[in-house]
């Protein structure tokens, strides 16, 4: 009971700082070198703090079952309890897993029967290797580290406008994943890319891990919300990288783990001259120069308009610099107000913070304006039309790409905060490592135009002696692919996380990854390639006594698909993803009657609106609905785990969702197409491509009977004047396309891309419809242009192809769809 | 597997059930659990017991979004009517840490008649005419304070505990401590008003889960027939053809389910079409209006063009209490394009006669109606905003932000009914006494709801997440 007390006492947090009354005497923050000896060595014996130890590979009696170390050691621990591991799954389902898993998509049907009936002794190995190789592994891979990041398209709060550069630090991560970039390599980019590599703009692009912090724009305490930059960056880096609850330490001693608040705050230092810009050209090289010669013959062209333009606006631009001043709070205003010459490093970042979010001042100066001088207004529209005339000369707009910098090579100071508080500052600190993990003292170099501090940081972390970082990260890849941790509390290695449940796993995993140049890609096809992993999910209840949660994997865990692999996998099985890599977010769809449209304008190409969901734009205040119903990450936290909730609006959002249906109408349309008219070929056909199995006995009648009984629905549907669905592209043959072309040439000068093909029949298809409606259960004895050409394609009923669409739907919807077992 | 047969079994199978509108295998922070026996299956919104016999069951929290200032509505200053005009004497600015767009203007003395009403005699401005005759049913706490000088940050802090986002909403903690009191709607919903966006946060940001489970978030309902979200068929598909499809669903989970006899997980997924088949009729008859009597509606205001958008969320919010939703979170936005929301810097009494209009009768209607049906006892009503505005004046006719003090009351459920604790300073600046912090306020709704502040945790990052943070302590002396 004790120990309960002792536990919620410190059940605090308070996710930032404030000014508060505080009269209370002032803490003693300052230890003495005793007490830090004494806390340093109680730390020692933390296992995750003791340095990573090549484990004993064990000797164990099913010697066959073990394909690699992972297996041994997995299989000691089930031994040792008497527990037999599963067989292997079969390979149909083995490719539907491991696809599902580095990939987000389900398998083709071909791919199914290749490896199903690849007879050579690497026919897996063979599969693994080409699964890593493909693309669509960075953009599974990556979209999760992302997770980690609080990655958004946008600031958050309650402007949360728009960060138009955030999609390349996400491509960045993509591409990272695919190339394989070691491990080391990828930390020390993200945490200090522009004191590295200043010249590499994929560098400079990395350190959006920093930058990705939700932010308020509008924010009047610059003091405060520096403070609040400060912590989410120890906080994120401490738990991200380092398995830490760093942000325990930021009011007191960390009550559990050897981390002391000055710790923490020395850790913050850090980052204490970490600044941001949004406005770094992406260009460089010879790319760079030919734009910056455009852009100087297009300045010196302008010269004169864009001055008299500026003398037109100056007042009303310093009109509102002075009253955006005014509101901020008088000690934000001391900062900025300063001459620079008096700037201390902390005013200069307070200065750069009040420049880098005043955005769209030309605008708000010109609208302004128009209020108060129609006249000079006038004067001022036909300046900028005189500037537009001039827009040939300009070269292509490049965007900007936002990175992490420093204002110079001096940081502001760092204190402990009494109880967290930003402006009750104590003793000043240094940066430093906590000391639980190690006695060295960080070396700091100073850059041309930066601290170094982070340079230091990211040096420690991704240094091979460091016992967190390597058992951190290959247990967040483990708890991807089995549901669940090594160390269960992916987060927190402390002693308030759990133990890990495998210990010399932990390591060797860890050991080897660290050996191996940190590759990602060599960690993960050891694991793929493991006999755990191989392992059948199927009910075993000889061992729900002895281990009814299957912590010890005797069997493999089934998981329900999250929600890019649900979204991604249906659109690819009805052949409607657009595989394009990269670029800005796009905007899928959203039900007509959502209700925050203005934040959400739906892309215009039908292409981009079927891209992968890891290119969906994410809006920190709206997430995308269909997505977001399916426990997607919320990107203010740092979010180690996707969880699994199952839920009544999960099941209205694919069962109901317009667009859903959509996409189960051109999966319909697919199976006609491939299959035929055969109802039986058509339901083995559905089966191959959403299952990649066949359909056994039970479920043949099952559906089949479903066939009869929906078609007489769907008869009275339309003798009762209501309309019906139907497949789309079921008739997306040689001859309709070359048709369809042609009316495309014809009508726009350009052959269609496939969505707007299928977009086209779909029409053609319901004109149809609307032509039959008098002849109801007549079949394709409409009066459009390309009627020969379907002959002999389909002689089903309407009323049978649309039932065959609310077939498909159910078994999109079904459990197994779902799953990846 | 005959169709109806196994229809049939499954309708049993779901009476034994848990009933839950949601359940989980997994938490976050890491996960608990994989589904894969039976003893690890949690139903997120069962039913659960409280900590102590709860006085309320349900909260329909009026969030007065923006900003109202309490100086003009029930915190009569004759001090500041004499003091109108001069500057804010330094004993009462000292450490005040402003960012007023002009700085701090003249003190601005309430341009509202006042009375005092009821046994209890409170102070009531002529902005609230029909509120006023509720005076005796309401508990005012007129040392509200809190932090932060933005409507985000204020807002997050009170509905969320946090400055940044990333904490649940109290709707959110209260889910997860009581779990769902009607299975087959949302438990925590909110309804909102008005197209503007303006402060104190209409947006998921305050109705978020965050490091809870998803499953715990606000559900916005819209206004109009169909309040979720996917809730309506697909234009093509009839009621029956659906229920066919669902129920081939159902056959095709059942006979996959049986290679899988111990996992729950699938059972769940497979029940939770019928209980969203449910909810296609249980959401649209929760919100529709229309057997509510004529009286009833007026009662609420819905027969008067300015306050019928407003009432009507009222009268949902009491549909919604009456079917067992915990809590419903309304938000007052503005009724149209003239007004950003409370938010008063200038014009403060064009806005707040708009503003207390659209608001006052259909509150005093949503009292008299939750009275009279006697489920004013089991619900607790909370008024409040993000912060108050201040004694001093803006812009000539309008007032500023003020966290450090304001009034906000409750009522209803378990409330000490009559009484006034708490007050600002001489001028209605400061808090002066009985003060009471945000965390104070949750402590105290999760009090009369029978949870312990300190009881309720949730492990999120190897800590005892609370509702209210560290802080925190439940207002005793409102407690009937």
């Amino acid at each position: 009971m004790k120990m309960k007390i002792a536990y919620l006492a410190v059940a605090w947090s308070i996710g930032s700082v404030v000014a508060m009354d505080v009269s209370a005497a002032t803490e003693p923050a300052a230890e003495t070198a005793g007490a830090r000896a004494r806390r340093a060595a109680q730390a020692q014996q933390h296992w995750a703090y003791v340095p990573v130890s090549k484990p004993a590979i064990p000797q164990v009696e099913n010697a066959q079952w073990v394909r690699t170390p992972i297996d041994a050691l997995i299989l000691a621990q089930l031994e040792a309890k008497g527990i037999k591991p599963s067989a292997d799954a079969d390979r149909a389902t083995l490719i539907r897993r491991v696809t599902l898993d580095t990939w987000g998509l389900i398998p083709t049907p071909e791919e199914v029967d290749a490896f199903v009936n690849d007879q050579s002794p690497n026919a897996y190995e063979k599969l693994v290797d080409r699964l890593l190789e493909s693309p669509r592994y960075g953009e599974r891979w990556g979209r999760r580290w992302l997770d980690l990041t609080r990655h958004a398209d946008s600031d958050g709060y309650n402007a949360d406008g728009t960060r138009p550069n955030a999609w390349r630090y996400r491509d960045y991560v993509i591409q990272a994943f695919n190339s394989d970039k070691p491990y080391n390599v990828f930390i020390k980019e993200q945490l200090a890319g522009d004191e590295l590599w200043p010249e590499r703009k994929d560098a400079l692009v990395a350190t959006g891990f920093l930058r990705n912090f939700p932010d308020e724009i509008n924010a009047r305490d610059l003091n405060l919300k520096k403070q609040e930059i400060a912590n989410d960056l120890t906080d994120t880096v401490s738990e991200v990288f380092l398995g830490t609850t760093a942000n325990c330490a930021q009011c007191h001693n960390h009550k559990f783990d050897k981390f002391s608040q000055k710790e923490y705050y020395q850790l913050q230092a850090f980052f204490s001259n970490a600044s941001f810009r949004d406005d770094v050209l992406p260009l460089s090289g010879k790319a760079l120069e030919d734009y910056q010669q455009r852009q100087a013959k297009w300045e010196e062209a302008t010269r004169d308009v864009r001055a008299q333009i500026d003398t037109i606006l100056k007042p009303y631009i310093e009109k509102a610099e002075a009253d955006r001043l005014l509101g901020f709070v008088p000690e934000t205003r001391v900062s900025i107000t300063k001459p620079e010459a008096e700037r201390s490093a902390y005013d200069k970042w307070i200065h750069h913070r009040n420049l880098w979010t005043m955005s769209g001042r030309t605008r708000n100066a010109a609208n302004n304006l128009r209020r108060d001088d129609k006249a000079t207004y006038a004067k001022y529209e036909k300046l900028t039309a005189e500037l537009k005339t001039f827009d040939g000369l300009k070269p292509v707009d490049p965007g900007f790409l936002s990175t992490a910098f420093e204002l110079g090579k001096e940081s502001p100071p760092t204190h402990v905060l009494f109880k967290g508080i930003y402006d009750k500052p104590e003793e000043e600190v240094q940066p430093g490592f906590p000391s639980m993990l190690t006695n060295e003292q960080p070396v700091i170099v100073p850059t041309a135009n930066s601290s170094g501090r982070r340079t230091a940081l990211a040096n420690w972390i991704a240094n091979s002696d460091n016992p967190l970082t390597a058992r951190v990260f290959v247990n967040r890849v483990w708890n991807q692919y089995f549901g669940r941790g090594l160390v269960n509390t992916v987060g927190d290695f402390g002693k308030m996380g759990q133990k890990p449940v495998n210990p010399a796993l932990l390591d060797y995993l860890a050991d080897t990854f660290v050996k191996g140049d940190w590759s990602v890609k060599n960690l993960q096809r050891e694991i793929l390639l493991s006999s755990v992993y191989r392992q059948a999910s199927d009910h075993r209840g000889d061992t729900l006594a002895v281990d009814p949660k299957n912590t010890l994997l005797y069997a493999f865990p089934r998981q329900r698909m999250d929600a890019e692999q649900i979204r991604d996998s249906i659109l690819y099985a009805s052949g409607l993803l657009e595989e394009k890599i990269g670029g800005p977010s796009v905007f899928p769809p959203i039900p007509a009657n959502f209700d925050n449209r203005n934040t959400w304008k739906v892309s215009d190409r039908l292409a981009d609106q079927h891209r992968r969901s890891a290119y969906v734009f994410i809006r920190r205040n709206t997430p995308y609905a269909l997505l977001d119903t399916f426990d997607l990450a919320n990107p203010n936290l740092v979010h180690g785990t996707r969880e699994v909730t199952t839920t009544a609006p999960q099941a209205l959002a694919l069962a109901n969702s317009e667009l859903v249906l959509e996409w189960s109408k051109a999966l319909a349309g697919r199976v006609i197409r491939e299959a035929g008219d055969s109802d039986l070929a058509r339901i083995e056909r559905l089966y191959k491509i959403a299952l990649g199995r066949a359909p056994d006995t039970v479920e043949k009648a099952s559906l089949l009977a479903f066939l009869d009984r929906q078609e007489k629905v769907l008869v009275a549907q339309r003798e009762a004047g209501k309309p019906i669905q139907t497949p789309v592209g079921a008739k997306d043959t040689p001859a309709v396309v070359a048709t369809v072309e042609g009316l495309y040439k014809t009508l726009y000068g350009r052959t269609p891309d496939k969505f707007e093909r299928l977009a086209l029949v779909s029409h053609l298809d319901s004109q149809q419809d609307k032509f039959a409606k008098a002849e109801p259960g007549d079949d394709s004895e409409g009066a459009i242009p390309f009627k020969s050409d379907l002959k002999g394609q389909s002689r089903s009923s309407r009323e049978r192809n649309a039932a065959f669409v609310d077939a498909v739907h159910a078994v999109v919807n079904s459990n197994e769809f779902s799953y990846r077992f | 597997m005959s169709n109806k047969n196994s229809r049939r079994n499954f309708l049993v199978n779901a009476s034994y059930g848990l009933g839950g509108l949601a359940v989980t295998g997994m938490l976050p922070g890491g996960g608990l659990i994989s589904a894969v026996s039976a003893a690890d299956f949690v139903d997120p919104l069962a039913p659960k017991k409280p900590h102590h016999a709860a006085k309320a069951t349900s909260v329909i929290w009026l969030h007065m979004s923006g900003a109202p200032s309490t100086l003009d509505l029930f915190d009569y200053k004759p001090e500041l009517v004499r003091l109108h005009g001069q500057p804010l004497p330094d004993s009462f600015a000292k450490n005040l840490k402003t960012a007023t767009d002009g700085g701090v203007g003249a003190l601005y003395a309430t341009k509202r008649t006042w009375k005092q009403h009821g046994e209890s005699g409170a102070w009531f401005s002529d902005l609230v005419p029909n509120l006023s005759k509720y005076a005796d049913d309401i508990a005012f706490l007129k040392g509200s304070k809190t932090e932060g000088s933005t409507h985000v940050i204020a807002s997050l802090k009170l509905h969320t505990s946090g400055l940044v986002p990333g904490r649940p909403a109290l709707g959110s903690w209260i889910q997860y401590g009581l779990g769902a009191g009607n299975p087959d709607l949302p438990a925590f919903v909110v309804l909102q008003n008005g197209t503007s966006s303006g402060g104190g946060g209409r947006n998921q940001v305050i109705w978020s889960s965050g490091f809870l489970p998803a499953v715990y978030q606000g559900t916005g309902f819209r206004q109009g027939d169909s309040p979720i979200l996917h809730l309506d068929r697909p234009a093509a598909v009839s009621d029956a053809g659906q229920r066919q499809t669902l129920d081939l669903l159902a056959d095709l989970n059942r006979h996959h389910a049986s290679n899988y006899p111990a996992d729950t997980e699938l059972e769940a997924r497979l029940r939770s079409y019928d209980l969203a088949y449910r909810m296609q009729k249980s959401a649209p008859e929760a919100v529709d209006l229309s057997k509510e009597t004529d009286a009833t509606k007026a009662l609420y205001g819905l027969d008067d063009e300015s306050t019928a958008v407003y009432g009507t969320n009222l009268l949902r919010a009491r549909r919604l209490v009456e079917r067992g939703v915990r809590f419903v979170h309304v938000i007052s936005g503005s009724p149209d394009d003239s007004l950003p929301d409370w938010d008063a810097h200038r014009e403060i009494e064009r806005n707040h006669g708009v503003m207390a209009k659209l608001v006052d009768k259909p509150i005093a209607g949503l009292l008299a109606d939750l009275k009279s049906r006697g489920l004013l006892e089991s619900t607790l009503i909370v008024w409040t905003s993000e912060f108050g505005r201040t004694p001093y004046g803006q812009t000539g006719d309008g007032r500023d932000h003020n966290p450090w003090g304001f009034t906000s009351w409750i009522a209803g459920g378990g409330v000490k009914a009559g009484i006034t604790h708490g007050a600002t300073d001489e001028i209605g600046l400061r808090a002066a006494e009985g003060i009471v912090d945000t965390y104070d306020l949750q402590a105290t709704i999760l009090h009369l709801l029978g949870l312990d502040h300190r009881q309720l945790t949730f492990e999120y990052q190897g800590r005892q997440e609370r509702a209210t943070t560290v802080f925190g302590d439940v207002v005793k002396e409102v407690v009937g």
